[in-house]
């Protein structure tokens, strides 16, 4: 229960805070929902196609191209590549995380992570045609002229900020609790108070318990170094 | 339009895969899948508040505050606003063309802009369970120092 609670906590909230807006002022619930399904909309129609295409890379991309290609020795060649995937993509910057996470565990470089996240944020091809016609040519062409430099700094700045090895620890830890329930003896023998290893694993995924807690492998751990 | 043609290159993709092997395809599926219900449970609920905010706050309030007296104020405060938010293209781009025929400095906006779709506090924590907490503070603090530069820049040259 608690954890269903806490996977949809956001989305709790915000009903909460639709109904109270749907009963006190009508007229900002409207606008809101209006809002928020434009939001929606741009989800449906781009988060599907683009995380087809990450899983297609990581199924069918080796993680030596991408390391050759993008990793800390491609050099300008991966710096262009980068600005070249960012600026071709669609979409917001939440749809680009998943995207950038694939190629970063087959070997691209923090760098290169953050040149092509910002920009398909910042600089994405069809979006320029929009602002051209809102804000005009002028101001576009500026705007990509400083750009451009900006993210290569950033992405300077923060490959030396942030090391691969940080991500990469930050990666091993426990996504799910079913990462945690690998690790245990799954004898399910109730030891530890839980009906079984499932419900301790949860339990210890979300910190209401420590691994060691578990009564088999502190056992073992223990007669391990008494030998 | 570039999502038209992202579906039909998927698409393609994806054709081509099942013919060279309908075991990898299924597995690319099956990771899609995975990837796109994490995201969407993820990112709706920061959507409909972030909606709920944006219609909460009159446009005009944002329109005083990036057209004040100051022009480095308001060029900070264009900034700080578009690091709170996110928006959609289709409201951001209109409502930055309001904003400057209202007379907001076009440094404000550029600021404004430029923050608006790269540093994100709604979208934190989705990139700090991505690549780490740290990676989410640099990365977005750099973001937001270049986005003050880049509207410097601006400012000097337009």
């Amino acid at each position: 229960m608690k954890h269903i609670f806490k996977k949809f906590k956001i989305i709790i909230i915000a009903t909460v805070l639709y109904l109270l807006a749907f009963i006190l002022k009508k007229d900002i619930f409207n606008s809101a929902i209006g809002i928020t399904g434009g939001f929606l909309l741009e989800m449906v129609q781009i988060l599907p196609p683009v995380m087809i295409l990450s899983a297609l890379i990581t199924v069918w991309v080796p993680s030596e191209t991408i390391r050759k290609s993008l990793g800390h020795k491609a050099g300008f060649k991966g710096r262009i590549l980068s600005f070249f995937i960012g600026s071709l993509s669609a979409g917001p910057i939440y749809a680009a995380f998943p995207t950038t996470l694939v190629l970063f565990k087959k070997g691209a470089s923090v760098s290169n992570m953050v040149i092509i996240l910002s920009t398909w944020a910042v600089i994405k091809v069809p979006m320029l045609f929009v602002e051209t016609n809102f804000l005009g040519l002028s101001f576009t062409i500026t705007r990509v002229a400083l750009t451009v430099p900006a993210i290569l700094i950033m992405g300077i700045i923060v490959g030396k900020l942030i090391k691969s090895d940080e991500i990469i620890e930050h990666l091993k830890k426990p996504q799910s609790h079913k990462d945690i329930l690998f690790t245990l003896p799954n004898t399910n023998c109730g030891a530890c108070g839980f009906s079984d290893c499932n419900m301790f694993a949860k339990a210890v995924f979300y910190g209401d318990k420590k691994i060691m807690d578990c009564i088999v492998l502190n056992d073992k751990q223990l007669k391990g170094a008494n030998v | 339009m570039t999502v038209i043609i992202m579906i039909i290159v998927t698409l393609v993709l994806l054709t081509f895969s099942i013919i060279k092997s309908r075991k990898k395809s299924i597995k690319s599926v099956q990771i899609a899948k995975k990837m796109l219900l994490n995201t969407f449970v993820e990112v709706t609920g920061v959507m409909a508040i972030v909606g709920l905010i944006l219609a909460l706050i009159p446009t005009d309030i944002i329109k005083s505050l990036l057209g004040g007296e100051s022009k480095s104020v308001s060029t900070i405060l264009g900034a700080a606003i578009g690091t709170i938010t996110i928006m959609p293209a289709f409201i951001a781009f209109p409502l930055a063309q309001s904003l400057y025929v209202s007379g907001a400095h076009l440094v404000a906006i550029a600021a404004f802009l430029t923050t608006l779709t790269m540093v994100g506090l709604a979208t934190f924590p989705i990139e700090a369970r991505h690549f780490g907490k740290k990676f989410a503070i640099v990365r977005n603090g750099v973001s937001f120092l270049m986005a003050l530069v880049i509207a410097l820049g601006m400012g000097v040259i337009l």
